[in-house]
């Protein structure tokens, strides 16, 4: 499946959706004016493969250091999916980083963890040298 | 060719082939531009299809002529005088050899007739004298005697022009004598020298006319060739610049540094490319400018729209005094990211009943400002047509309300849009104070501690997952000594850079009402304002990144 890179922008964030490899990743700001513009696309991909069933883990690293509501909500709609493959018993590691002292994030952090139940969340803490 | 050449080495200066030591200058006046110039005019070249008649080459056959015109008389007039003089002193040579052999043959006819007694035997004489008639040129001998009667003579003397003939003598000693006994006189013809030399001049003549005629169709084909083709090619791409169609000349992949024309070829494609892009930047400039102007047009129009949208908003947003007479003091912060946005907030007093609601609808600018007011009629209508009084219940009615107006209820909406809302309700009388929040928290502080009473963590609106939980019932909040606050996260949500060698991060709420926290002795329009402030230095450079509302009030 086709690898998804998106380099940041002001308003958005670095994306990388190594579908074969397992491995997505998103990193940096993101409060785009169109949120369902940017993040449509990236859901439409994830869904479609994660429609194909297999025993690969996932993981899905994110550290951002800003993201709106809407972005918010998209990353919920980003979540769900795997919190479903999870369900059906597909390995899903979602690592959630922020930097040291970032309350904000972290809480948000720890408001997203509260929604999964099959896919392991973890909280990584960045300590900045 | 080098034979009448050499003498025309003056004329080398005007060498066709245009090297050597011609400078430009030259060149200009030796090709007969100079001519041209002063015939034409320069503003007539410069005129728009002057160059036309040029092109057709009319003008450069002209230059050809006036090249011709002034260099065959000269190479004519060198070429025969040279001839002329060539022929002139081999005329004096022959001539003067004639003379000395007529001297020699005189002589030794002398020396061989004079025997002693020569005179008494004219016989033997006239033998000698039979003799020199052999010669071709003998025209007459005589022989005279010491008296200068003349003895014996053949021959007639001719009737011509003295320059025609050799005419010598000799005297006549005998042997052992020294005294002249007599002279003898020769004459020869030099009739055969002057038809040699007349022959060699008819010759010359003619090869002057056949290098001439060489030399003009040579010079012709070569300026033709060499000068006046090319030059016709330049006219013609000058002519293509004049009516901009930049065109330029082909050098074949050959340029010689020390040829003019290529030289002149050379810095006219410059030139045109020059032209060329100093139009295009020109034009692109002159796109730029008109899109510039319409992009600033547009501006205009979205500012000035945007300016009277503002209007609109803050008419809806309620008397920031709407709460004087309720015993509340308030103080409040508003700030759209983009003149409008997507923070509402709402104070009114109902039944003895202080009502603040402070609401952060999904985006920001007019997206935004057109949820502010679809929640602003929902409120309406819950608080007065339904007469909703506890702050979980109007969330709960925000929520329906907004679900439907959106279509988000199930009938195939596009809507992914909805709110955070957090409502304060305090009753004066009771002296107490309700809170439920969906995705918005009250801040307390009190005695300079803060304490953060989080709403349910889902906003309002947006299309149903399942997941949704909305707050069951009200916070009741201890009023004594607190202050409160409700705030959009675009008040927490602050990009800066406190550490200008790491990313930018967030202020965070800790950071915020420590700060609140600090001024909590000041007025509250100073607490505010004071935030404000310190909000705005912690970002530095950095731009705000969404609406910012705080709504902070205390029961007086």
């Amino acid at each position: 499946m086709t690898r998804i890179q998106l380099p940041p922008t002001d308003r958005s964030p670095e994306v990388d959706f190594d579908f074969d490899g397992g491995r997505l990743a998103m990193r940096g700001e993101s409060y785009p004016e169109d949120a369902a513009a940017f993040f449509g696309p990236l859901l439409q991909s994830l869904r479609g493969y994660l429609e194909t069933p297999s025993p690969e883990p996932i993981s899905f690293d994110l550290s951002l250091a800003y993201f709106n509501s809407s972005s918010a909500k998209a990353l919920m709609n980003l979540f769900m999916p795997l919190e479903d493959a999870a369900a059906e018993g597909r390995p899903v590691t979602i690592r959630w980083h922020f930097a040291e002292g970032d309350d904000t994030i972290e809480e948000a952090g720890e408001d997203f963890a509260a929604d999964f139940d099959h896919a392991r969340f973890e909280m990584v803490k960045d300590v900045v040298a | 060719m080098s034979d009448s050449a050499s003498p025309a080495v003056p004329l080398r200066r005007r060498s066709l082939r245009g090297l050597g030591p011609l400078s430009r200058d030259d060149l200009a006046a030796n090709l007969g531009f100079a001519d041209v110039a002063a015939e034409e005019g320069v503003a007539d070249i410069m005129r728009p299809g002057a160059l036309r008649g040029a092109a057709r080459g009319r003008n450069l056959d002209s230059v050809a002529y006036t090249l011709f015109l002034r260099i065959y008389p000269v190479i004519a007039m060198v070429v025969l005088l040279t001839q002329a003089a060539i022929a002139w002193v081999n005329y004096n040579d022959q001539y003067r050899l004639y003379t000395e052999r007529a001297e020699v043959m005189a002589t030794l006819v002398a020396a061989s007739i004079a025997q002693p007694g020569w005179n008494r035997d004219p016989a033997r004489s006239r033998a000698a004298l039979d003799a020199l008639t052999r010669d071709p040129a003998f025209r007459y001998a005589a022989l005279h005697d010491a008296s200068g009667r003349t003895v014996v003579a053949a021959g007639q003397m001719p009737r011509t022009r003295p320059w025609e003939l050799a005419h010598v003598s000799a005297d006549l000693v005998p042997a052992g004598g020294t005294r002249a006994e007599g002279s003898l006189t020769v004459v020869l013809s030099t009739a055969a020298l002057r038809a040699s030399a007349e022959k060699q001049a008819m010759l010359s003549l003619a090869i002057s006319l056949l290098l001439m005629l060489t030399f003009v169709a040579t010079l012709h084909r070569t300026v033709r060739r060499h000068v006046i083709a090319r030059l016709k090619r330049l006219l013609v791409a000058m002519r293509e610049v004049e009516h901009k169609r930049w065109a330029t000349v082909a050098m074949d992949g050959e340029f010689r540094p020390r040829n003019e024309i290529d030289v002149i070829t050379q810095a006219f494609n410059n030139m045109v490319e020059g032209l060329r892009s100093g139009d295009e930047a020109k034009q692109l400039l002159r796109d730029l400018a008109a899109a510039h102007a319409k992009l600033e047009q547009a501006n205009r129009l979205v500012i000035e729209s945007i300016g009277y949208a503002r209007c609109i908003q803050s008419s809806v947003l309620p008397d920031h005094a709407a709460l004087d007479r309720a015993g509340i003091e308030v103080a409040i912060l508003w700030e759209p990211l983009h003149l409008v946005g997507g923070d509402y907030f709402w104070l009114e007093e109902v039944d003895g009943l202080s009502f603040v609601v402070v609401a952060d609808c999904t985006g920001h600018g007019v997206p935004g400002a057109f949820l502010t007011l679809i929640v602003a009629t929902a409120l309406d209508r819950l608080l007065h047509e339904r007469g909703l009084r506890s702050p979980a219940a109007i969330l709960a009615g925000l929520d329906t309300m907004v679900r439907a107006q959106l279509r988000q209820d199930g009938r195939g909406s596009e809507s992914d849009d909805g709110l955070d809302c957090g409502i304060c309700v305090w009753d004066r009388d009771a002296r107490t104070l309700l809170f439920a929040g969906a995705g918005l928290s009250l801040t307390v502080i009190r005695d300079g501690v803060a304490e953060r009473i989080r709403g349910e963590k889902r906003g309002l609106g947006y299309p149903r997952t399942g997941r949704e939980v909305l707050p069951e019932r009200d916070v009741s909040v201890p009023v004594a000594g607190a202050t409160f606050y409700l705030m959009t996260d675009g008040i927490t949500d602050q990009m800066g850079r406190p550490d200008p060698a790491r990313p930018a991060r967030l202020i965070g709420q800790k950071a915020v009402t420590g700060r609140l926290a600090a001024h909590a002795a000041l007025p509250l329009a100073q607490q505010v304002a004071a935030l404000e402030v310190e909000l705005a230095a912690y970002r530095g450079p950095e731009v705000r990144r969404d609406d910012m509302t705080l709504i902070a009030f205390r029961p007086r």
